[in-house]
């Protein structure tokens, strides 16, 4: 048998079974007498240990058969075997990076001597009173078919859906390994409506699995897919679904954004030309690149928790490693994001997250002392409105000592001698420096060269932006604001000096005539008074050294919003609005640090797009 | 001959009411009916003296409830087929049930043929 063929989906489904092996070992940390986990990191690793087997992975499947054998043991007494989970989370690990090994021709490499002494001592110490292993159906066929998803309907008048729906669960994880159940949690609730999906992996055929879930009784439909479950409710019309390469997205959505400019020129030259027909086609056109590009936009979209499931392992893993006790919670993980931005915002994340265990929680003695619960509580929250990502990493660790940071920025020279206090913004901009930190909050600890700053200019890149709230004493959140899409945004153009520049409309509030009376300070710098309030005024001539003749007349000026915080932007001249498509960019080092990316406009010249968050 | 020896079974409910009509219509359909308990407790205990083919159980029952006695119960015989007896709203106890090694469970008020059902589908 030609074992190449079946590579690609033996590392998939075998990163899916140690990816549940890891949330399985987590759950057990947290409960060590329950059975559950147990039960679940058993079978997953049974799972596992059948397709290496299948594949021919010696080394692999030997160091799976073991542990599987103590976990069968174990799973009579959980509570007896928690000085394991150390262990087994570094076989997990070591499984993971084997799996990718021998895929690469190096199983036969692999050299798991440690970890099996390992296992066979910690084995011989904790073997648990008596041998109560619980039969499990052996899933002796290699593991080969798909993992797929399964959504089942319990009969519309079945009395107790959620209870039902649990008993057709117990009846697949008879089969296989079960996870990724949905909607999740909603089996103890009364008005539960009978639908819900899981992920399935074993040897079983749709026939058999069908089987199975029928005989729990109540059931009225059971549908197969692969990839994303239909939502609760959409059931009876789901689409079919394939997997699609993400690199194949990209270019489709390049060239859309190639569209959109083109289809910008094309309505630009039909404007003035006297022709119905030629307007008619181009706003045809217009039509159909917007709605392509929805479609597009849709597909990229992809739910956080792809990027937040690693999340609760980077936290327990240094939160053990500097002793600390931390309660990670996740909230919102279906939230939709591009999938760009996902994959962006997973490293600045985890550098938020390591900071809050390493210098937000405090040692359990110093909370107590302070009348907190002895364990920290980090959690990471996604929400979205139509265009905006909110994502917030809170703890109620000791927040940050405004006190000291400023001492320290007055020192370095980064705010006026005379400051006297930092505001939540103030401060956001100090942490940002590059090179900027305190010896107790912010350094990097994950020593992977990722410091506040990088994160802060990891997000403007992407068109984010960071807010800050701290309360000595109490923890900090940092929100991080991001566009749900990438690669369209709606702008408005406008020029200083021979330049165009781009405001994405997210950012801006109005559009005003700078007018002269209406001049005023703040601080000692210039403002514009804005109906009641006083808005900062930034003139970009200025602050982008434009020397040449200012066109006659009164200026406009751009009103920026950004979280409430606005600023007026003086500009020699408004164009107008325009769909632009965001190029990746990497500001050169050196320049003023007031870009977001760059964009190439319909008559092929290139813009740059202002961040208003560095604005503000 | 017959076909088959028919199916032992234990009823746990703390009401004899219950137990009688459960027990008639487990008897009517051919099953027997070993013994009864009346609280959690006791039916552990029966459970191991009896070994049945089959227990329905009650949720709530004095001394010990009938989860408790499922999770004992489960702990020396996972294989134990236990249907869960519940009254409607005590969906988080079923589901609790169910996870602590019930296998199916039905909803009072009785209709014999739904108890019947469920009976086949936990000996099924």
């Amino acid at each position: 048998m030609d074992l190449s063929r079946y590579a690609a989906l033996f590392l998939t489904e075998s990163r899916e079974q140690l990816g549940a092996c890891g949330r399985a070992l987590l759950d057990w940390e947290r409960t060590p007498a329950s059975t559950e986990p147990v039960v679940s990191l058993f079978r997953a690793m049974h799972t596992f240990k059948g397709m290496a087997a299948a594949m021919g992975y010696s080394n692999l499947t030997e160091l799976a058969h073991r542990t599987e054998s103590i976990l069968d043991l174990l799973r009579g007494d959980p509570a007896s075997g928690r000085d394991l989970i150390d262990l087994l989370f570094r076989i997990v690990d070591a499984l993971e990076q084997g799996a990718e090994r021998a895929m690469a021709g190096g199983d036969a490499q692999l050299d798991f001597t440690k970890l099996l002494a390992d296992l066979d001592e910690a084995s011989a110490a904790a073997a648990p009173t008596g041998s109560r292993a619980m039969p499990i159906p052996e899933v002796a066929a290699p593991a080969f078919l798909p993992g797929r998803e399964v959504r089942v309907t319990i009969r519309s008048g079945a009395a107790m859906k959620g209870a039902r729906a649990l008993v057709a669960l117990r009846k697949a994880e008879a089969l296989g390994s079960v996870s990724e159940i949905r909607p999740p949690g909603a089996f103890e609730q009364e008005l539960f409506d009978g639908r819900f999906s899981f992920h399935f992996s074993g040897a079983a055929d749709d026939l058999a699995l069908r089987a199975a879930v029928e005989a729990a009784g109540e059931v009225a439909t059971v549908e197969f897919g692969t990839g994303d479950a239909a939502a609760p409710g959409e059931a009876a019309e789901r689409s079919r679904q394939i997997r699609v390469d993400l690199k194949r997205l990209d270019a489709i959505m390049n060239l859309v954004g190639e569209l959109v400019v083109a289809k910008g020129r094309l309505t630009e030259l039909a404007d003035p030309a006297d022709s119905p027909e030629l307007k008619a086609v181009g706003s045809r056109i217009s039509r159909i690149a917007s709605d392509l590009y929805g479609e597009v936009v849709q597909a990229r979209l992809t739910p956080v928790w792809q990027v937040f499931d690693r999340f609760p392992r980077v936290v327990r893993d240094l939160a053990r490693q500097l002793g600390k006790r931390v309660r990670f919670e996740v909230e919102g993980e279906d939230t939709q994001l591009d999938r760009t931005i996902l994959d962006e915002i997973g490293e600045p994340l985890i550098h938020l997250l390591r900071n809050a265990v390493d210098h937000g929680i405090e040692p359990a003695e110093q909370r107590l002392v302070h009348g907190k619960p002895e364990e920290g509580l980090i959690r990471i929250t996604a929400t979205s409105d139509r265009t905006t990502v909110l994502i917030r990493v809170i703890d109620d660790g000791v927040g940050i000592d405004r006190g000291r940071v400023l001492a320290d920025a007055r020192r370095a020279g980064l705010v006026p001698e005379q400051t006297t206090e930092l505001n939540d913004d103030q401060l956001l901009k100090v942490l940002a420096r590059p090179g900027f930190s305190t010896a107790t909050q912010v350094t990097d600890v994950s020593g992977r060269g990722m410091g506040m700053d990088a994160v802060f200019s990891r997000l403007r890149a992407l068109g984010g932006s960071v807010d800050l709230a701290t309360t000595y004493g109490q923890g900090s959140t940092f929100t991080l604001r991001l566009p749900m899409t990438l690669a369209i945004v709606r702008a408005l153009l406008a020029r200083v000096g021979e330049e165009r520049y781009a405001f994405p409309l997210a950012g801006i509030a109005e559009t005003v005539e700078y007018h002269p009376n209406r001049v005023a300070t703040l601080e000692g710098r210039e403002a514009y008074a804005l109906r009641e309030t006083l808005v900062p005024t930034v003139r970009l001539r200025e602050r982008f050294g434009v020397t040449g003749p200012r066109p006659p007349g009164r200026s406009p000026a751009v009103i920026l919003d950004v979280g409430g915080r606005r600023a007026a932007i003086v500009v020699d001249a408004l164009i107008g609005q325009q769909e632009i498509v965001v190029e990746p960019f990497e500001a050169p080092k050196g320049t003023l640090p007031l870009f977001s990316g760059a964009t190439i406009l319909g008559d092929g010249a290139p813009a740059l797009i202002v961040d208003p968050a560095a604005l503000v | 001959m017959e076909e088959r020896v028919s199916h032992t079974v234990l009823v746990c409910d703390d009401a004899i009411f219950m137990r009688t009509m459960i027990s008639d219509i487990l008897a009517q359909a051919g099953f027997e009916v070993v013994g009864e308990a009346e609280t959690g407790r006791e039916a552990v205990e029966k459970y191991r003296h009896l070994k049945p083919d089959l227990v329905t159980m009650d949720i709530v029952m004095p001394d010990m409830g009938g989860i408790e006695a499922v999770r004992e119960i489960c702990k020396d015989h996972p294989e134990a087929r236990i249907l869960m007896c519940s009254a409607m709203g005590q969906q988080a106890l079923v589901v609790e049930a169910i996870q602590a090694g019930a296998k199916d469970f039905v909803v009072k008020p009785f209709q014999p043929s739904r108890v019947l059902e469920a009976v086949q589908r936990v000996l099924g």
